[in-house]
């Protein structure tokens, strides 16, 4: 794992810190949410596994209240 | 006025209540900051993916600050106006299809308000978003590459941005008169694409397009000084958009809730 050593993290880590708010307020919208637009654990799965994406997807198709 | 601050109040609480003032920053930083850190990181990239033979040797150019800035504008050219649609479309036409427009326009509302409050709603919330995730990636080039004068920086923000209000005022006039979300977002994002196409390719014969200000914004950020276009194609976009907003509005009164 030489390619990790060489990768400055102070340089990385507000992009990590960024999905993982992202994600967070996801589910956290997604646990309080009466109902979504599709089964709400496919939500789930979405923004936990699909990276970067899941969430703001989650955010534009998933909570549409029209 | 009063009424119209309401109105504004209404949308910005509306905003905070769907989360809209937390992921559309964060994602308009994600996509900015992303494009500078790749183009960094490219060779260990290349590295890491493997399955070069042994031995081989790719130069890569280094790019300079300017080129990596306008990746960043590049990403907003494609994700960040898709994303501009995509929170826009509904932002009248939904409202009709669940009725809140006609609970709020029964009262004594001019259409005007109405239609400007959610239009300055809107632009604070993608000129705030827009402002933190250039600025971020301004500051990435800075520390990976080298900073680019902030006087650059602040002018191509500007004009760049003027080409996104363009393209949210757009949204808003196709609102006033589709019934869809889905029909506006489609629509409102092929007539982008076509626009920049045209424009690119004819770009002798339409150098006054609004789609060329990133273009222009380009040759700004590359720091070769301000292209004497322009000028005029920012007054033409400022004209463009301030028709469309008055144009929405009377085609709103017109069709109102039919």
């Amino acid at each position: 794992m030489e390619i990790l050593e060489g990768i400055n993290w102070a340089i990385l880590a507000p992009i990590v810190i960024i999905q993982l708010i992202l994600m967070v307020v996801a589910i956290f919208d997604l646990v309080r949410i009466e109902k979504t637009d599709g089964p709400k654990w496919v939500w789930a799965l979405v923004i936990l596994f699909i990276n970067l994406l899941g969430p703001i997807m989650y955010f534009i198709f998933g909570r549409r209240s029209y | 006025m009063k009424q119209w601050l309401t109105l504004y109040k209404k949308e910005l609480l509306e905003m905070v209540r769907n989360y809209k003032w937390i992921w559309v920053p964060l994602t308009f930083i994600l996509i900015a900051v992303k494009e500078p850190m790749t183009l960094y990181y490219m060779p260990q990239i290349i590295d890491s993916l493997g399955g070069l033979p042994e031995g081989a040797v790719i130069e890569l150019p280094v790019p300079s600050a300017g080129e990596a800035l306008a990746a960043s504008l590049s990403q907003y050219n494609t994700l960040g106006v898709l994303i501009i649609v995509l929170i826009t479309m509904g932002v009248i036409a939904g409202e009709r299809k669940s009725g809140v427009a006609g609970i709020i326009l029964v009262k004594p509302v001019s259409y005007a308000r109405f239609v400007t409050a959610k239009w300055a709603g809107v632009m604070l919330l993608i000129w705030f978003s827009y402002f933190c995730g250039y600025f971020l990636s301004w500051y990435y080039v800075g520390i990976l590459f080298e900073f680019i004068s902030f006087t650059d920086f602040i002018q191509s923000f500007f004009v760049y941005g003027i080409w996104l209000t363009f393209v949210l005022t757009i949204t808003i006039f196709f609102n006033s008169f589709l019934q869809s979300p889905g029909a506006v977002g489609f629509i409102t994002m092929g007539i982008t694409i076509l626009l920049s196409l045209v424009s690119s390719s004819l770009s002798h014969l339409l150098d006054w397009s609004p789609a060329l200000l990133s273009v222009y914004t380009n040759t700004l950020i590359m720091g070769n000084g301000f292209p004497e276009e322009l000028m005029p194609t920012i007054l033409i976009s400022l004209f463009m958009i301030i028709l469309s907003l008055f144009a929405s509005i009377a085609i709103f009164r017109k069709r109102e809730l039919a």
